[in-house]
């Protein structure tokens, strides 16, 4: 579904990406974790189009976002780190502002909203306006943001970053309920709460993918025990699979 | 809905804040008023029409308006990352381009509309004779060269905004753009060239704006500001596109 073949990005001389390739199957919650800095939020930039890799390519059901950005950029939905939003907008109104934005048609506007308001726990807050919003609240409406056209990728940075236990929860819940439509790729340092629910670990380490864990092959502490030695050492050992 | 209207939609509720868009329309009409009654005294006697001293008293105060009205179209999107999810969203920069530009210029085209209640309000005061001299063609005219330009300033704004974060950064650039410089040409072109000066007594931009309103159509002019206008549009949605290559 989602190729992502040798790519490498660098900003002047100072390289952020390195040779990255993966791939990501339907179905799948991928995890991106690594250390700060260790190039997660430039990867997802580049697959969620807002940057331009130096070299390699990237294909999501063979279209890819050079040749047919508009084709690409339907597939994906996307969350940003800070999760900016309209905050003068009520939720309903900003969701019907992105979904029209996408360029849904009219007839089925309404629907995707209440669709994605329910799918996300935002039916009481849905006439609330943006800015008198909490932050946990604030990250939901932006997932269903990213939610609300049904995409096939899903690519969210962070996510579960500022959140408390129960949103967190409510959070992996609706990724997991998300998962049966669209494959997706979250970053982030919860580990312990994404073996959970992700079903495979990319570990990052100075812009090279420096190991890959599928959660099945392995016992849950092993997994944890891998992954925080992994992060930890920052660049990583070899590549595994 | 395509995306120009619904960004044009969006971008429209959003001027409805005074901040953005009530405060510095009321100021831009407090200007003209006072440079209109200045104009009137100035050229008492004169062959000068009501609909020419209104064009010109309106022309200068153009740039600054449009300065403030286009100044957030993109950097406020930049500051707050919003510009992230436009980007990343299936619609083309072209679009997105074109449906803030056209809110801007919906803002600019009430606020010119409201300015022809300076003339409206003042012309009772005005002597008989005076009135009679009124046209409302001649108004027709100047109206669309005001436009004309009030397009162009709108969007080098637009263009301008895209470069900054910050909005009254993006403000000075676009009056730097659209004010300073065609003042910094015209005295240069004054300083390097004396034998001009009979000629280029008043700036192009008001003579433009003067021929207008006294029925002297020119193709080339309306060219020049479509063009131009055009111009600043593609430069925005190709910066924009540019910010694809390092954020």
């Amino acid at each position: 579904m989602l190729e992502v073949d040798h790519i490498t990005f660098s900003y002047g001389r100072h390289t952020v990406l390195n040779d990255v390739t993966f791939d990501v199957a339907p179905g799948e919650i991928v995890a991106l974790t690594g250390a700060n800095g260790a190039g997660k939020t430039t990867l997802l930039r580049v697959l969620a189009c807002l940057l331009m890799q130096d070299s390699g390519s990237v294909r999501l059901d063979s279209v890819n976002p050079l040749l047919r950005p508009i084709k690409y950029r339907r597939g994906i939905g996307y969350l940003s780190e800070h999760c900016p939003l309209y905050s003068d907008m009520t939720v309903e109104a900003y969701l019907t502002y992105r979904v029209r934005l996408k360029g849904e048609r009219s007839m089925r506007v309404r629907k995707r909203v209440s669709e994605a308001l329910e799918m996300c726990g935002l039916d009481e807050v849905y006439k609330t306006r943006i800015r008198l919003l909490s932050h946990g609240y604030r990250k939901r409406v932006g997932l269903a943001d990213a939610l609300v056209q049904h995409p096939k990728l899903l690519l969210l940075d962070d996510p579960l970053a500022g959140l408390d236990v129960r949103q967190r929860k409510k959070t992996a819940a609706v990724l997991t309920a998300a998962s049966s439509r669209a494959a997706i790729i979250v970053s982030g340092h919860e580990i312990h709460e994404m073996l959970e629910w992700c079903t495979r670990f990319v570990v990052l380490g100075k812009g090279r993918v420096t190991a890959t864990y599928r959660t099945s092959d392995y016992s849950r502490e092993e997994l944890s025990r891998l992954l925080e030695q992994q992060v930890g050492s920052g660049a990583g050992g070899e590549v595994r699979s | 809905m395509t995306a120009i209207q619904v960004t044009w939609l969006r971008e429209v509720r959003a001027f409805r804040g005074a901040f953005s868009c009530g405060v510095p329309v009321a100021a831009f009409l407090a200007a003209c008023g006072w440079t209109f009654v200045m104009t009137l005294r100035r050229n008492e006697g004169s062959v000068l029409q009501i609909q020419s001293i209104w064009g010109l008293s309106i022309a200068p105060w153009l740039p600054l308006l449009s300065a403030v009205l286009t100044m957030r179209l993109f950097a406020e999107e930049r500051s707050t990352g919003m510009i992230d999810l436009l980007m990343s969203s299936p619609i083309r920069e072209r679009d997105l381009v074109i449906g803030k530009f056209l809110s801007a210029m919906t803002v600019m085209a009430v606020a010119l509309l409201l300015s022809l209640t300076v003339p409206v309000l003042i012309l009772p005061a005005l002597s008989a004779p005076v009135q009679g001299t009124v046209r409302a063609a001649g108004f027709v005219a100047t109206f669309l060269i005001l436009f004309l330009q009030a397009s162009t300033w709108c969007a080098a704004g637009t263009m301008i905004s895209v470069f900054f974060r910050n909005q009254a950064a993006a403000a000075v650039g676009s009056l730097v753009l659209c004010s300073g410089l065609p003042v910094v040409a015209y005295a240069a072109v004054l300083a390097w060239v004396p034998s001009v000066r009979t000629e280029m007594a008043w700036m192009p931009l008001l003579v433009h704006v003067y021929d207008f309103s006294t029925g002297l159509f020119s193709t080339a002019i309306l060219a020049l500001y479509v063009m131009t206008t055009v111009f600043f549009l593609f430069g925005c949605s190709k910066l924009l596109a540019c910010l694809r290559l390092r954020g």
